[in-house]
């Protein structure tokens, strides 16, 4: 009798399979719910349609929905061999035809893929392989390709003009999850598992990403324990949030250098700024231990000469930038710039006073009052003019300033020739990039980096490129930090690259809830 | 007869005059984007967005440009009159759905905010002007000013601190968690909240001003002659008349329900229409922001002639004192 | 004799007014002289993030400055904005009403056109659209501020007016032939005193308000510390998060009495207002 009533009470009593949620807090915001056409769901997407490619944890690059590629000698065709049983979230397998076709519609409809559409001549699928011919040689397109996410050619190619479809979901996906619901009035995006997943079955069942609008609340949320991370992209958790959030007890923190840093540029086209020794005193006007006290907390560190941080790969170590102003006045002096009718200001060789004009966004502003400081004291005047983003891109790009404030991303640092070469040569273009080189020892070795894959060879360049930057300083790096990625104590398997952070496959497969 | 004369004479005045000023707006979004330096497509379009060359030649031909301004003025209009209010590329939609999305949201939070706040402002504020020598009017009233002095989104922050973070009894962000209607009450309860207590602060303010002007009138003096209860004063008479100036405020109110409430939607992580707005702004998003400014205008004027058809019902020295 | 203080009963307002000028002459003492009150220089530099102290009565923010010396400094930036805001948007709102009050038919309809429209631009999105494109500076912000804000006083102007344009004495003016701008100046302008200055009021404080909810968005001259900047630095570098009370709510607190006292004292005249019998 009492062993029936055991059994049955032990029946009764089955283990409800919870649903096991990973929860991860943001402040990049979902505006519309379009796949290809909303910048942070083509951030988040990477991980529901795997790219061709990824970078792993040391930065270096691995294949994701490829398995590797080939290169012909001449770097015009990159062939990509895609991993085999690979599977939509909707039971069909994942062919390089889905592979051919992103990779042109990106080319021909994605206006921020304009580049693919001009140079791409042709595209030829055999079996699991895809190549891709173009018309002039490329040496960065496996890098290029980690930010591309290959979506099912038979969905995908009944839609008129991909970049501006929107749907709330769900969508097929190929990766460990495949995005379920956009919920722009709960603010979420919701992942679920893959069912044609055949890779390492995620111990979780659904992933929410989380966006708030403000970082107060995001950070509030974190500790509260109703998320389990937070994640910004080429970004750290606020520095200021670290103290609370490590006294609640129940987080670690991932901290890994990173190769986005602000640093101070100058429109090398207009005098003072143009003569090296001018910028040269500069240098040395800035108190860089301060600024890495105020500006990381202590998560940082004072700057080379050679801009290039060690966070990334190629980096050699050259002298570090020293606060003395006493020198900055004195090579001031020697270059020519006095104060003869002693105001607190120099006179440039036109014999009116240096008043600088420092134009920086909004967000620039703290370390902005701090570099006039500075430059004030070794006798620069300093005007600043704060203007919203869209106008310092209007202004930047017409050289409409003698000084300035800005950032550089990881994946900025790898654009163009590699080691921020991306942000300083004049012939290329972008929001975020200054475009102020146009001496041709810089140009040409741009170009030649860019015309090898040779690894000893671009060794030699990366660190003739950091000679270059502390020989010329075209920018002043103020600072070197680290990123801060915090998380919940009792969850592990956490994977973060330099680039995407914790949003990677790795992470999204391994790591565990506390059992 | 004649009042109604006069009443209807002051009320068609004022829709001219509302109709002439909305001409004026609907004219001056049309000609802003054609006549600032630049491509008017760019204009049109917004910034920050790259368009292929062809995709501009079909825009080009779609809005006309290249007929002469009063045909486009004609097909503009024509596309209003369709509710038609253009394309956004930053928000990849139509702006008419896009805006009505989002106004939904917005007009539940704020319709519902304004009607509690108007209510509990126009009972509390009325009380206190009435009975204004007693303690606990000068404690509402003091209440009420403080909560006026602060700055909307600081009693936003500290009550999300309390409420949400240490006492955990609302939620972080979002209009909901599920689509289920137990979930919007949790999350807009305390944005909610937040926005009455300063709509009815504002408007205990003025009825306690005007409720203490109409006191010491002559009419209220009769009445208690009269032996009139004091309550039946206030309810009949006083209130009435009190009112009147609060009418056009909370005219205003409503007019702006579609502008939404930038903060709360800030600091609550809320998708309404005041950060539609915000965001347009900030990445000129010109197609969101003209579409957005006609429907605010157009509300705002329907308020304002809504309010102006009260204020006369309400008193009729207002058709020969406009 | 200052025109308003003969209303200063202190049997009928109790003691609160008196309350109120003490607290605005307190601030505006401060306002001009800082750096006798401040307890370091401006650009003064500490550790950041210090919890108060005795060296510190408010701690250091973010960069290490002393929060009670960006107090003091900010009270100068604080009231101007809120004055100059309100002194213009009196201006522009009392002229107008009383040209469209006093002299009526179209120009009165023109005038009150012009209002509509200026009602329906929803304020804060007009200025953040003007921030964004106008180098941010504080006569800007007081410039655009106060051009926001005047068709209250300009609608409550013109009914006053229109009111008393009617009455005896006015209208024995103009038989005797006075001219129109006499009569504005001597006449209409000291009757409508008792109704534009709670107005005036009213606007300083809706200005320092709405100067804080802008350094709150980020559109306001980063490089102006107000009060609004100091709560709005507190929000993004960390005092929220760390609970620095200290930090936001004494400029909270500034910003709320200081517009209490500007309010109280406007309000001292709303139960003065006669009724003035037309004719």
């Amino acid at each position: 009798m009492i062993l029936t009533v055991a059994i049955l009470a032990c029946c009764c009593l089955p283990v409800m399979a919870e649903e096991k949620t990973l929860r991860i807090a943001t402040t990049n915001e979902v505006k519309s719910p379009a796949f290809i056409g909303d910048y942070t769901l083509g951030l988040f997407n990477h991980i529901s349609n795997p790219p061709l490619m990824q970078m792993n944890d040391k930065g270096e690059l691995i294949g994701l929905l490829a398995d590797r590629y080939e290169v012909s000698q001449d770097n015009t065709e990159w062939t990509f061999i895609i991993k085999g049983n690979q599977f939509w979230s909707d039971g069909t397998p994942v062919t390089a035809d889905d592979v051919a076709y992103s990779i042109q519609m990106y080319g021909t409809s994605v206006p921020n893929a304009g580049w693919i559409g001009e140079t791409l001549t042709d595209t030829q699928v055999d079996g699991d392989k895809v190549t891709f011919r173009f018309n002039k040689p490329y040496t960065n397109i496996a890098l290029e390709f980690t930010s591309y996410s290959i979506l099912p050619k038979h969905i995908w190619e009944s839609i008129e003009n991909p970049n501006e479809y929107t749907s709330t979901g769900p969508y097929v996906g190929a990766g460990p999850f495949y995005i379920d619901n956009v919920d722009l009035n709960s603010g979420k995006v919701i992942f679920r598992q893959n069912p044609g997943w055949k890779g390492k079955t995620p111990a979780y069942d659904t992933v929410e990403i989380s966006w708030f609008k403000n970082e107060d609340a995001a950070a509030k949320a974190l500790e509260s324990g109703i998320m389990d991370t937070y994640w910004k992209y080429a970004a750290s958790y606020p520095y200021a949030a670290i103290a609370s959030l490590q006294k609640t007890g129940d987080f670690e923190v991932l901290e890994k250098p990173t190769s986005g840093m602000t640093f101070l540029g100058f429109n090398l086209k207009k005098e003072p700024m143009s003569d090296i020794a001018f910028r040269d005193a500069i240098s040395n006007a800035i108190n860089y231990q301060e600024l890495v006290d105020i500006s990381t907390l202590g998560h940082g560190k004072i700057p080379e000469k050679g801009f290039v941080p060690p966070a990334m790969d190629g980096y050699v170590r050259s002298t570090p930038m020293e606060y003395n102003p006493d020198t900055a006045r004195n090579k001031l002096e020697k270059a020519g710039y006095i104060d003869s009718d002693k105001n607190g200001i120099v006179e440039g060789k036109d014999g009116d006073d240096i008043i600088l004009n420092l134009l920086i966004r909004n967000s620039y502003a703290r370390e902005a009052e701090l570099v006039k400081e500075y430059l004030e004291k070794v006798g620069i005047g300093v005007e600043v003019r704060s203007v919203e983003d869209n106008t310092w891109f209007e202004l930047k790009d017409k050289l409409e300033y003698d000084i300035t404030l800005t950032r550089t991303t990881p994946w900025g640092m790898l654009m163009h020739a590699g080691w921020a070469t991306g942000y300083f040569d004049s012939r290329r273009t972008g929001q975020g990039v200054l475009h102020t080189v146009d001496d041709e020892a810089f140009l040409t070795l741009c170009d030649n980096i860019l015309g090898t894959t040779d690894r000893t060879l671009l060794t030699g360049y990366a660190k003739e490129v950091q000679k270059y930057y502390a020989e010329n300083l075209p920018g002043i790096p103020l600072y070197w930090k680290n990123d801060i990625t915090p998380y919940n104590k009792e969850i592990t398997g956490w994977y973060s690259n330099p680039l995407y952070g914790i949003m990677n496959e790795f992470t999204f497969t391994g790591v565990k809830p506390a059992t | 007869m004649r009042p109604f004369l006069q009443g209807s004479i002051f009320l068609f005045r004022k829709l001219i005059r509302y109709s002439c000023s909305f001409g004026i707006i609907v004219l001056l979004v049309f000609l802003l984007p054609r006549m600032m330096p630049g491509d008017p497509v760019a204009n049109l379009v917004g910034e920050d967005i790259y368009l292929t060359d062809e995709t501009k030649e079909t825009l080009r031909a779609a809005l006309g440009l290249d007929s002469p301004l009063h045909e486009q003025f004609v097909l503009y209009s024509i596309h209003l009159l369709h509710l038609d209010l253009g394309y956004s590329y930053h928000m990849h939609g139509a702006v008419s759905d896009i805006l009505a999305d989002r106004a939904g949201w917005t007009l539940l939070y704020i319709g519902i905010s304004i009607i509690i706040g108007t209510c509990t402002g126009i009972y509390l504020g009325a009380r206190a002007g009435f009975e204004h020598e007693t303690w606990w009017s000068s404690l509402i009233s003091s209440l009420a000013l403080i909560i006026s002095s602060t700055p909307p989104y600081l009693l936003s922050l500290i009550a999300m601190v309390i409420f949400v973070y240490h006492l955990g009894w609302f939620p972080f962000k979002g209009f909901y968690d599920t689509f289920h209607i137990l979930s919007i009450i949790h999350h807009l309860t305390l944005p909610v909240l937040i926005l009455s207590v300063f709509y009815a602060a504002r408007n205990v303010l003025i009825m306690r001003g005007t409720v203490l002007s109409e006191k010491i009138q002559l009419y209220p003096l009769f009445a208690r002659s009269l032996g009139i209860p004091e309550r039946r004063i206030l309810i009949r008479h006083i209130r009435k008349n009190a009112i009147i100036p609060l009418i056009a405020l909370i005219a205003l109110d409503f007019g702006f329900l579609f502008s939404g409430a930038l903060f709360i939607e800030i600091v609550f992580s809320l998708n309404g229409m005041g950060s539609l707005m915000y965001d347009a702004i900030l990445n000129r998003d010109y197609p969101v922001l003209t579409g957005t400014f006609l429907v605010i205008a157009i509300f705002v004027i329907c308020a304002n002639f809504i309010a102006d058809i009260l204020s006369l019902a309400l008193d009729p020295r207002t058709r020969s004192h406009p | 004799m200052i025109p308003g203080l003969s209303n200063l009963n202190f049997r009928r307002h109790g003691y609160v007014p008196l309350l109120c000028i003490i607290v605005l002459t307190l601030l505006l003492i401060i306002a001009l002289f800082p750096e006798q009150i401040a307890p370091y220089a401006q650009n003064k530099r500490f550790l950041p993030y210090m919890d108060p102290d005795n060296a510190h009565l408010l701690g250091t923010d973010d960069m290490g400055y002393d929060i009670l010396t960006l107090l003091v400094y900010a009270t100068r930036i604080s009231l101007t904005i809120g004055f100059f805001a309100g002194g213009l948007s009196l201006l522009i709102g009392t002229a107008t009403g009383i040209l469209s009050g006093y002299l009526r038919g179209w120009v009165d309809d023109m005038i009150m056109g012009i209002t509509d429209i200026t009602l329906i631009i929803p304020k804060i999105p007009a200025i953040i659209l003007i921030a964004a494109y106008v180098r941010p500076g504080i006569w800007i912000l007081i410039l655009v501020l106060g051009l926001l804000s005047w068709e209250t006083t300009a609608r409550v102007v013109r009914a006053k007016t229109m009111q008393i344009s009617n009455a005896g004495f006015i209208m024995s003016a103009r038989c005797l032939g006075f001219p129109s701008r006499s009569i504005i100046i001597q006449e209409i302008i000291p009757v409508i005193y008792p109704v534009i200055l709670p107005k005036f009021m009213l606007t300083i404080a809706g200005a320092m308000i709405s100067e804080a909810s802008l350094s709150f968005l980020g559109l306001s001259d980063p490089m102006m510390e107000s009060w609004g900047k100091m709560i709005s630095d507190a929000f993004t570098h960390g005092g929220f998060i760390r609970e620095m009370w200290w930090w936001f709510l004494p400029p909270t607190l500034c910003i709320c009495i200081s517009v209490l006292a500007v309010t109280r004292l406007g309000m001292m005249y709303e139960t003065d207002e006669q009724e003035i019998v037309s004719e």
